[in-house]
């Protein structure tokens, strides 16, 4: 079954449509995700959440076209998803960068299959997601000579160089410290939607509930072993969204019933 | 030949404070309003005082904040830095001019035109600015507030292939 529509809904940008995932052990199949499906509006921004180690972050691989579903399968705008795609990008937890290549030419890293483009469309595309994302001067510096925030940013211009339809954030928020994070995560949200901004869907899988109703239109909440959808949330708070606010703990407090 | 030279008293950026935290603490000291005593500003901020008040410092050099009697608040050009949305850091470049190691790198990187870390952290040791008593590890921390501070406000670009720094090219 796939979710209901979202009130706000526009064109559905991604469709997971009742994936599962088996790993095999001994032979045996062994469920990790059983029947999931969920789908992302244009404009919207999808968290998953669930306990730790409960298949999110396989969910989102899924969806990129890292992993192969043993059943189900995921759409995005009119086409299946059979493999990582130039549409799609990724942001990661760890950062993920090359610390033999300046800040410049991670980015370009992530452009390196682009061959409809020249080397030099490709170092502009670069230079401009690098400043997007707040890094104008810090091309040439290494990855070792940065911050953690900073390079997360790095992480952000890479996967935005290439003007992607779907960005799909796998915790990337939950190496940085409090501070940086907190200022990160509006940069991020205002940076990926808004009308200037290549990116149509986002889908964020944290376990970071208050920064989930800080930044999403709708929770899927994951659970059990296997995985499976146990409940969603639309959250309908306008922003800027105060987490002091008592409204903010109703949210927080929706999310945590369903976690339970 | 002995340094006759007075000694210092040269603002000295602290060594674990970054522009982001800066911005952070300015932005939530005028969401609140007013003054804002140090304890509720740690709270709010999630912040443990003893990383708080590196960062309050910083703030009161930069000329952002006001501390009075344990109250914080922000001065006019707080007002402006919390309000401005983009390249926030480049509103303070006159100055972090001003404040050591990046007036002496820009003092260096004018003569000079290219010049190392190691370079800028030997000429300030020299008139006892350190920011660590060993020296590959002041070197280090010279060096990351070099590129974490003087690149964002625009004094200094740098090349992380040749280690070199120099003034940049100021863009409008």
């Amino acid at each position: 079954m796939l979710s209901q529509p979202h009130p706000s809904s526009g064109t559905t940008v991604v469709t997971v449509d009742r994936v599962s995932l088996d790993y095999h052990k001994e032979r045996e199949p062994l469920p990790v995700l059983v029947d999931v499906s969920l789908s992302a509006k244009k404009d919207e921004l999808v968290a998953v959440t669930g306990p730790s180690g409960c298949g999110k972050s396989t969910l989102l691989r899924i969806i990129a076209g890292l992993v192969r579903p043993s059943s189900g399968k995921v759409m995005v705008l009119d086409t299946e998803v059979t493999g990582p795609r130039a549409d799609v990008s990724m942001v990661f937890q760890n950062f993920v960068l090359l610390p033999w290549r300046t800040a410049l030419e991670n980015v370009l890293f992530g452009l390196s299959s682009r061959n409809e483009f020249t080397e030099e469309q490709k170092i502009e595309k670069a230079k401009a997601a690098l400043d997007v994302a707040g890094l104008s001067g810090f091309e040439d510096v290494y990855p070792g000579e940065l911050s953690g925030g900073m390079k997360q940013r790095v992480g952000v211009a890479r996967a935005l160089a290439t003007e992607p339809r779907v960005m799909l954030l796998d915790e990337p928020f939950s190496s940085l410290d409090d501070l940086t994070a907190e200022r990160l995560r509006k940069e991020t949200y205002t940076l990926l939607i808004n009308p200037q901004s290549p990116v149509q869907s986002v889908i964020l899988v944290s376990h970071n509930v208050e920064e989930i109703i800080e930044l999403a239109d709708r929770v899927v909440v994951l659970s059990g072993r296997p995985a499976h959808v146990v409940g969603e949330v639309d959250v309908t708070m306008p922003r800027p969204r105060n987490k002091k606010s008592e409204e903010f703990f109703h949210w927080v407090d929706k999310v945590y019933t369903l976690l339970s | 030949m002995a340094d006759t030279r007075p000694l210092p008293t040269a603002l000295m950026m602290p060594g674990n404070v970054r522009a982001g935290q800066v911005i952070s603490l300015v932005e939530i000291a005028g969401s609140i309003g007013g003054k804002v005593d140090v304890p509720k500003l740690a709270d709010e901020l999630g912040a443990d005082i003893a990383v708080l008040l590196p960062i309050l410092d910083t703030a009161e050099m930069l000329g952002l904040v006001r501390t009075e009697k344990g109250d914080v608040l922000l001065t006019d050009l707080g007002l402006k830095f919390q309000k401005t949305t983009r390249n926030k850091v480049r509103m303070l470049r006159d100055r972090v001019a001003t404040i050591e190691p990046f007036r002496t790198a820009l003092d260096l990187a004018s003569r000079k035109k290219t010049v190392t870390a190691q370079e800028i952290a030997d000429s300030l040791a020299e008139i006892g600015l350190k920011w660590h008593y060993k020296p590959d590890l002041n070197e280090a921390l010279v060096r990351t507030l070099l590129i974490h501070w003087a690149i964002y406000a625009d004094l200094l670009g740098y090349d992380g292939k040749s280690g070199e720094f120099r003034k940049a090219q100021s863009k409008p």
